[in-house]
């Protein structure tokens, strides 16, 4: 899977979101090959090669990163945080998809440069609906500034 | 001569004789002589005392005269006399009262004194009091002011405290039971979809109970967590044309939830008010007159003003189920419901965060009704 190239990163510390996300994206045909990593240490560790992933290709880069903020260990905003500071993963879009509108960090999300910041509906048919819209927009519509 | 003539008759009788004789009448002729001048006299005297008598008589009715003055006078004194007597008792009498009056003077006085002295001891204490003002201002006031601006500054860190606890805790309520709930709908939609034909269509039937409940407690979380956002929020008034703000409320409803009400909306005029809460007010009465009266063969919705001087009284009137006056004081609670959550839903979250908006703008919100003929909502802002 290391060097495999993916399409879509989902990090998400909760397996049954991230189950129910995946299935919307592939019921919907938007993307094949998601990587879910479930907490925001491994995702860092994944992005910038460290860790378990010391032996990765790191020319290859996720199309789309999806962000839950509500981690352990190491919250959603500084994962944002450490990819918009790094020349290398700065540019890759990075939607913030979460349970809640009251997160007080929604500000600051977009000031670290998120893309987006979408409340996940609680209706299956609504999350599907909204998922896949914005995984075809930023896969398929989407031209990213460097050759995914 | 006398002699010769008596001589020439005696001659003829006795010489003797007729010189005694002569004698005699000389005699007598002295004595008439006398008698003459005694009788001159006596007449002469009568005539005096005639006149003394007259003259007495003259005296007597002066005196008598002077007698009756003197008895006028006598009268007029004692007439005066009596006057007088009379005049020293009024005398006494103005004394008596001239010695009360001047005890009461001299009692004023002793009061006004009194007063005085008093008037100065009170004056004495303002000026003590004064001068522990002016310490206190000098110096407890700043200590007052101190400790308050203290205490101030303690209560609004305790309220901030409390504040952020609360979104905090709202952030956690709308977080943590929303992703079990999207959860139960997630996977209840996957069976759904996915495993259909293994279900009978009781199986689906629950299954589908299962996900419309879940997607109604996501509902009610976010309607509450609004209602609590609201408590927090400030609100910014800016001047709203109502026509503009109703029409485009009457327009995003019809976005959302497709109505065939009529609705006539009247001049509404310019408010002052927060223009995103005043917009949720509106969509959220007008969704609720629009869902009463769905049912009605020709549903109508009448959106009017009144000016009442201090306010502006707006109204919404539907011809829709209406409600039983009874349970109007349940109307604006939360989560109270005056109809069949079957038959219509919602989860009564609406018309408390109504009630709300229009608090924090200072106004009032009321309605009356009347079951299957219609309510009609009214609520007033400040101008």
């Amino acid at each position: 899977m290391e060097n495999q190239e993916i399409q879509i990163l989902l990090i998400e510390d909760s397996i049954h979101d991230a189950e129910l996300t995946i299935r919307a994206l592939r019921k919907n045909n938007v993307a094949k090959h998601i990587l879910h990593l479930k907490d925001g240490a491994i995702a860092l560790d994944y992005l910038f090669g460290t860790g378990k992933y010391t032996e990765r290709n790191l020319a290859n880069k996720p199309m789309l990163i999806l962000l839950d903020l509500k981690m352990p260990k190491v919250s959603g905003l500084e994962v944002l945080e450490k990819i918009a500071g790094d020349s290398t993963t700065h540019a890759i879009p990075v939607v913030v998809l979460t349970s809640s509108k009251e997160h007080p960090d929604v500000e600051r999300a977009y000031q670290l440069g998120a893309n987006s910041y979408i409340v996940k509906p609680v209706d299956f048919e609504s999350f599907s609906q909204v998922v896949s819209a914005l995984g075809m927009y930023w896969l398929s519509h989407n031209q990213p500034p460097y050759n995914a | 001569m006398q002699s010769t003539i008596v001589k020439n008759k005696v001659e003829v009788t006795n010489d003797a004789h007729t010189n005694e004789l002569a004698f005699q009448n000389e005699e007598k002729e002295k004595r008439a002589a006398e008698l003459l001048i005694a009788n001159k006299e006596l007449a002469f005297q009568n005539e005096e005392k005639e006149k003394r008598a007259a003259e007495l008589l003259i005296a007597n009715n002066e005196l008598a005269f002077q007698n009756e003055e003197k008895e006028k006078r006598a009268a007029e004194l004692l007439i005066a006399n009596k006057e007088l007597a009379f005049q020293n008792e009024e005398k006494e009498k103005r004394a008596t009262e001239l010695i009360i009056a001047n005890q009461e003077l001299l009692f004023q006085n002793e009061e006004k004194e009194k007063r005085a002295n008093e008037l100065i001891t009170a004056n004495l204490e303002l000026q003590k009091a004064e001068e522990n003002i002016r310490k206190l201002n000098q110096e407890d006031i700043r200590k007052l002011n101190e400790e308050l601006e203290k205490k101030v500054n303690e209560r609004t860190e305790e309220l901030k405290s409390v504040n952020s606890e609360l979104e905090s805790f709202s952030y956690s309520v709308s977080h943590d039971l929303r992703a079990p709930l999207r959860i139960v709908n997630g996977y209840a939609s996957i069976l759904h979809d996915e495993y259909n034909e293994v279900f009978d269509d009781e199986g689906k039937r629950l299954l589908s109970i299962i996900r419309e409940s879940a997607k109604k407690m996501g509902f009610l979380i976010d309607d509450l967590l609004a209602f609590s956002r609201l408590g927090r929020k400030e609100i910014f008034k800016s001047h709203l044309d109502l026509n503009v703000l109703v029409s485009g409320a009457v327009e995003e409803l019809k976005r959302i939830t497709p109505y065939h009400a009529r609705i006539t909306i009247a001049e509404l005029g310019i408010i002052s008010a927060d223009k995103a809460l005043l917009t949720q007010v509106w969509m959220n009465l007008l969704s609720n007159a629009v869902k009463y009266s769905f049912h009605k063969e020709n549903p109508e919705i009448l959106i009017s003003c009144e000016d009442t001087g201090d306010t502006i009284v707006y109204k919404i009137e539907d011809n829709g189920v209406g409600f039983d006056m009874r349970y109007a004081h349940k109307l604006f609670g939360v989560f109270q419901r005056l109809h069949d959550a079957e038959e219509f839903e919602g989860v009564g979250v609406g018309l408390a965060l109504v009630h709300r908006i229009i608090k924090k703008h200072g106004g009032k919100i009321w309605a009356t009704a009347v079951v299957d003929k219609g309510a009609v909502f009214y609520f007033s802002l400040p101008k």
